[in-house]
């Protein structure tokens, strides 16, 4: 452990829970879980101890896997189980986990959290670092609050509550996002029988439809489909099936300057990979996507407008957007999205990782956009954004849809067993 | 900044020159030369007299065009380490045409120079689309295309396509219409000597200064740079992965070729397999120190067509190997080379 | 009967000589990719294990000598490449190109200082048809070592893992630079074999521009094989079997440049028909800095 300042004590082994798991795709699940401390024979890997030491382990916590499974072709919630077993195979005194449930179904959840209280109850210190506080405060003893790096309130957590909690996050009251208007909905984007795949992802038959003015939102679990539905959408990937816009079909060899031209707009999930040239200034990065219709000399303007519609700061056009915080960049991806006043909108995961100020700026401007009667296809993997700003849910899990809500009927239990795959 | 930038540093400049008088130091001792004595007779080699700075200038001619060739693959984020093929390629392209065909000067030099860039530029195409269609390592497939443009050109020009008589490994000579004009004698100047020399300086600078223009000022150049230095996010721009290769290559493949036009239209007024002093390689240092942007790299082709005019000074003058200055230029590139800040394509 | 028999076993006995530096140089870069370092370099590691072998062997009247001097010399070499790309950061590419051309100049610049003439050294102790036969056989042998260390030994699955995902390995505890480091100075030692065989068991001197490529044909083996011990060397054998082919087609009245051309076009076709389909390390080629 490393500090740039103070001191850090653990005493013990200190294990640790990555968000984005630190396991290695390519190798199994016993070279994951042992790596670095394999049993040997001899010169080489015992293997068959690695693989009895993995079954043991599993058993030991309830926490079933394969221990030749090579780690790629498992879905999300088994990698977390293989994440956990190389911490606790350390036998940790302190066991830090940062987002566990990220990537879990609700119904995972609960039984998540038995598992880790019964490490609690048998004397490991466990930290676990979220933002969902409904989790807060069904599940922990003591609550630590920080904003910006600083800790702003320490509470046992049967003396405080939610509300109580979300206002130390924010500094305040956590800001109101747009109203909604009714509008007009003509149906804009029509898929039947929709099928996909991107490199890690399968969409499967997929049938649903977006209208104007609507903001139809697309709740599950992180990798059940959604990319490879942005992706066939954005013609990154081909697909099969049938896919209409405005009434026109669209030919799966499109490519995604022709999407483009269409007006479709897809905010990608990555921002710094998928999305912005981090080494470019803003100016530059606000033309990308419309350097062929925008001439030079606008870019100056365009960019201008984007920085103060979403406040994006430093409101300097000339930074570099490699060095501006993630809530900023996000600023610029969903401005310049939105910028063209585009028909249909895919958002995909629009305030992954950003500040709760500007996430609401964000999900303002898609409420405005809809307003305004463009379609919103919003994908993301929290289900609190959805509730807040789609006018219907759908489900997906395991590339299908599998249920679909109107704003007035969105059941969390309901949609939470859909979402783990429970009809 | 693409694989191969960062901001040039005070830090660069020291580094070049402890590695330059370092390793040139440790070398010319090792030649039972004194160092002193060999770098002063590098500089003299270079700057001497009138003469000689012209050949400093020829010699950073031969560089520059090259090296802007790679600096426009490498904003495309790809690795063209082929120029010295796509440039032998094109002075044979050059030399084989002028002497094929009687013309007059205004229509034989274009014809040279415009033969010299469609070979080269045919030259980095394959490459190119390979990388577009098959996802090719443009590495490799630029370095095996080295061996085969040299192999190919012997071929040529001693067998089928031979011009000097039976087995002469080289092409006619070039008729005067076809060689490149003495600019300067154009305009009456007392020192003849410089004179022939400018012609292919003053082109390649003017061709650097079309190139900032395209890269920079235009939707091909921006689209070019975005793909070299955020290829997802160009993508999802709408921006053609593919024809940016592909294009991007030839244009690379087409300036290096023109400079094999111009060192067979220029200087030698013939074409044979031995025209380039390894200009392709030295390029990549040129390109690199001037850190892609070529107003810099004219500034570096004439630091390193110091080192090659100077170096045969030094090598005639103190003794020291000429080889000397490869060496010193193979660990300026390592040394200057810069973090890759984004990552590449995901590609063999 | 019999003389087409002979035909064929002299081709496959040369294909075996012209394969052999490309096994060595392809298992030493199996070794850099599988730990995630592009070795772009495996060139200069050839002129230096050729160069050196012959300067320490000529100078020793030792062949012994000058092939142990040989892997040393590509082990300082790799050496070279693998700091900078490990602790520098720098782009791999880039570096080892430049390793390629100082390497190239300073065996040229060598040639001249000690045997005072450029293009080619004078003749040296040489280690012989047994020699040449032990390297032979000792490629293959290489081969299933490799094989052995990358699947069965825990320095093994170390380097895959940082080939794959250095940030993950290195939360498991494992030091990804110097693994990465002392994967490319084994690579090394492995390739400047190639170069020794050059130098000291095909020939029995040095010549500028002796290896004409070969470390680059072995990337391309590397990518054809896969990025596995065994795949590259049936890669390399391939490659030299085209090399091989040569000689025999010359006496066909094939033109010499194109058979020359041979193992470079062949190197071209695999990347252009295999490569698009194959994955590589996840994370070759790609700088691991820390955060």
């Amino acid at each position: 452990m490393r500090s740039d300042d103070g001191d850090v004590e653990a005493g013990g082994v200190v294990g640790l829970v990555h968000q984005h798991f630190k396991l290695i795709e390519r190798l199994r699940v016993w070279e994951n879980v042992l790596l670095n401390r394999e049993p040997r024979r001899g010169w080489a890997i015992d293997v068959a101890a690695a693989r009895e030491r993995v079954r043991a382990l599993a058993a030991r916590y309830g926490l079933a896997v394969d221990p030749d499974a090579v780690v790629e072709t498992l879905p999300v919630g088994i990698k977390q189980r293989v994440e956990l077993l190389r911490e606790l195979d350390r036998e940790p005194s302190v066991l830090l986990l940062d987002e566990p449930t990220a990537a879990l179904a609700p119904g995972e959840i609960a039984s998540f959290f038995t598992t880790i209280g019964e490490l609690a109850r048998n004397g490991t210190a466990v930290l676990v670092v979220t933002h969902k506080l409904a989790e807060v405060t069904a599940y922990s003893q003591r609550v630590t609050v920080m904003r910006a790096g600083r800790v702003v309130a320490r509470h046992a957590t049967a003396e405080t509550n939610a509300a109580d909690i979300a206002r130390a996050m924010v500094g305040g009251e956590v800001p109101a996002l747009a109203d909604r208007t009714a509008t007009a909905t003509a149906p804009l984007l029509e898929a039947r029988g929709l099928s996909a795949r991107s490199a890690t992802s399968a969409l499967d038959d997929a049938s649903f439809e977006v209208r104007a003015g609507e903001i139809v939102g697309i709740a599950g679990v992180e990798g059940n489909g959604q990319s490879a539905l942005a992706d066939a959408i954005a013609g990154i990937v081909p697909f099969s099936g049938e896919l209409r816009f405005a009434g026109e079909q669209l030919r799966a060899s499109e490519s995604p300057a022709v999407r483009i031209a269409r007006g479709i707009r897809v905010i990608p999930q990555d921002r710094r990979h998928e999305a912005l040239v981090l080494d470019w200034n803003v100016r530059d990065n606000v033309a990308l996507g419309r350097q062929r219709s925008l001439p030079r000399r606008a870019f100056a303007d365009a960019a201008r407008a984007v920085i103060e519609r979403f406040d994006v700061r430093p409101p300097n056009a000339d930074a570099i957007a490699g060095e501006l915080s993630g809530g900023n960049q996000q600023k610029i991806v969903v401005g310049r999205a939105l910028a063209s006043a585009p028909k249909l909108i895919v958002a995909y995961q629009p305030t992954r990782g950003i500040d709760v100020g500007a996430a609401a700026l964000v999900q303002s401007r898609l409420i405005e956009a809809r307003n305004a009667g463009a379609g919103v296809l919003l994908i993301s993997f929290e289900l609190d954004e959805i509730f807040a700003c789609a006018d219907r849910v759908l489900v997906i899990a395991n590339g299908r849809f599998a249920g679909s809500f109107a704003r007035a009927d969105v059941d969390r239990g309901r949609i939470g067993a859909l979402m783990a795959g429970q009809a | 900044m693409s694989a191969v930038l960062r901001t040039r540093t005070v830090r660069d400049l020291l580094v070049v020159l402890v590695v330059v008088f370092g390793v040139g130091s440790i070398a010319m001792l090792l030649a039972h030369v004194s160092p002193i004595d060999g770098f002063a007779q590098l500089f003299d080699g270079a700057f001497g007299t009138p003469e000689e700075v012209g050949e400093t200038l020829v010699q950073a001619a031969f560089l520059l065009f090259p090296a802007l060739g790679i600096a426009v693959a490498f904003r495309a984020g790809l690795f063209n380490i082929g120029a010295e093929g796509q440039l032998v390629l094109g002075g044979f392209a050059a030399g084989w045409i002028g002497a094929q065909l009687p013309m007059p000067a205004y229509l034989a030099i274009p014809a040279v120079l415009i033969a010299g860039a469609l070979a080269g530029g045919a030259w980095g195409a394959i490459p190119g689309f390979l990388k577009a269609r098959f996802g090719a390592n443009e590495v490799i497939a630029t370095l095996m295309l080295n061996y085969v443009a040299v192999l190919l050109c012997t071929y040529l020009v001693t067998g089928p396509l031979q011009q000097g008589g039976s087995g002469a490994s080289e092409t006619a000579a070039l008729p005067k219409a076809a060689q490149l004009p003495d600019l300067i004698g154009l305009l009456a100047d007392p020192h003849p000597t410089l004179a022939y020399v400018l012609t292919p300086f003053v082109i390649a600078v003017a061709l650097a200064f079309v190139l900032r223009w395209l890269l920079f000022r235009t939707v091909f150049g921006y689209e070019l740079r975005a793909a070299g230095d955020a290829p997802e996010a160009a993508k999802r721009a709408g921006i053609d992965l593919g024809r940016t290769a592909l294009l991007a290559m030839s244009i690379s493949g087409a300036i290096a070729g023109l400079g094999g036009a111009t060192i067979v239209a220029g200087e030698l007024h013939r074409f044979n397999t031995g025209l380039s002093a390894g200009y392709g390689f030295i390029a990549i240092a040129v390109a690199i120190v001037g850190n892609l942007d070529p107003r810099w790299i004219i500034v570096a082709s004439i630091a390193f067509g110091m080192l090659q005019s100077g170096g045969i000074a030094m090598q005639a003058e103190a003794h020291v190997p000429k080889e000397v200055i490869a060496l010193v230029t193979g660990l300026v590139i390592i040394a200057l080379a810069g973090r890759r800040v984004v990552a590449t394509r995901r590609t063999t | 009967m019999n003389a087409t028999l002979a035909v064929v076993l002299a081709l496959l006995g040369l294909t075996l000589v012209k394969a052999t530096p490309l096994i060595y140089a392809a298992l030493g870069g199996v070794l850099s990719e599988r730990s995630g370092v592009v070795n772009i370099g495996l060139e200069a590691i050839l002129i230096a294990g050729a160069f050196t072998s012959v300067a320490v062997s000529g100078a020793t009247g030792n062949p012994i000598a000058g092939t142990l001097a040989g892997i040393v010399a590509g082990m300082v070499v790799a050496a070279v490449l693998a700091f900078v790309t490990t602790r520098l950061a720098v782009d791999q590419i880039v570096a080892g190109t430049g390793l390629n051309i100082a390497a190239l100049a300073a065996a040229a610049f060598g040639l001249v200082l000690l045997y005072h003439q450029p293009g080619a050294s004078r003749e040296v102790p040489a280690l012989g048809k047994n020699g040449e036969t032990t390297l032979i056989v000792l490629a293959f042998i290489a081969a299933g070592v490799l094989h052995y260390v990358l699947t069965r030994t825990p320095w093994g699955l170390r380097v895959r893992a940082c080939g794959e995902d250095p940030s993950a390995a290195e939360s498991a505890g494992i030091d990804a630079l110097t693994t990465r480091f002392w994967a490319v100075v084994a690579g090394g030692a492995v390739a400047s074999l190639g170069g020794v065989y050059l130098a000291l068991a095909e020939l029995d001197l040095y010549s500028d521009g002796m290896t004409a490529g070969r470390g680059f044909i072995a990337l391309a083996a590397v990518i054809f094989g896969r990025w596995t011990p065994f795949g590259a060397t049936g890669a390399a054998l391939c490659f030299g079997f085209f090399a091989a082919l040569q000689f025999s087609l010359q006496r066909a009245g094939v033109p010499s440049e194109l058979l020359q051309a041979l193992p470079y076009l062949a190197a071209l076709i695999a990347l252009a028909g295999f490569a698009g389909r194959v994955r590589a390390p996840a994370a070759d080629g790609v700088p691991y800095i820390r955060a």
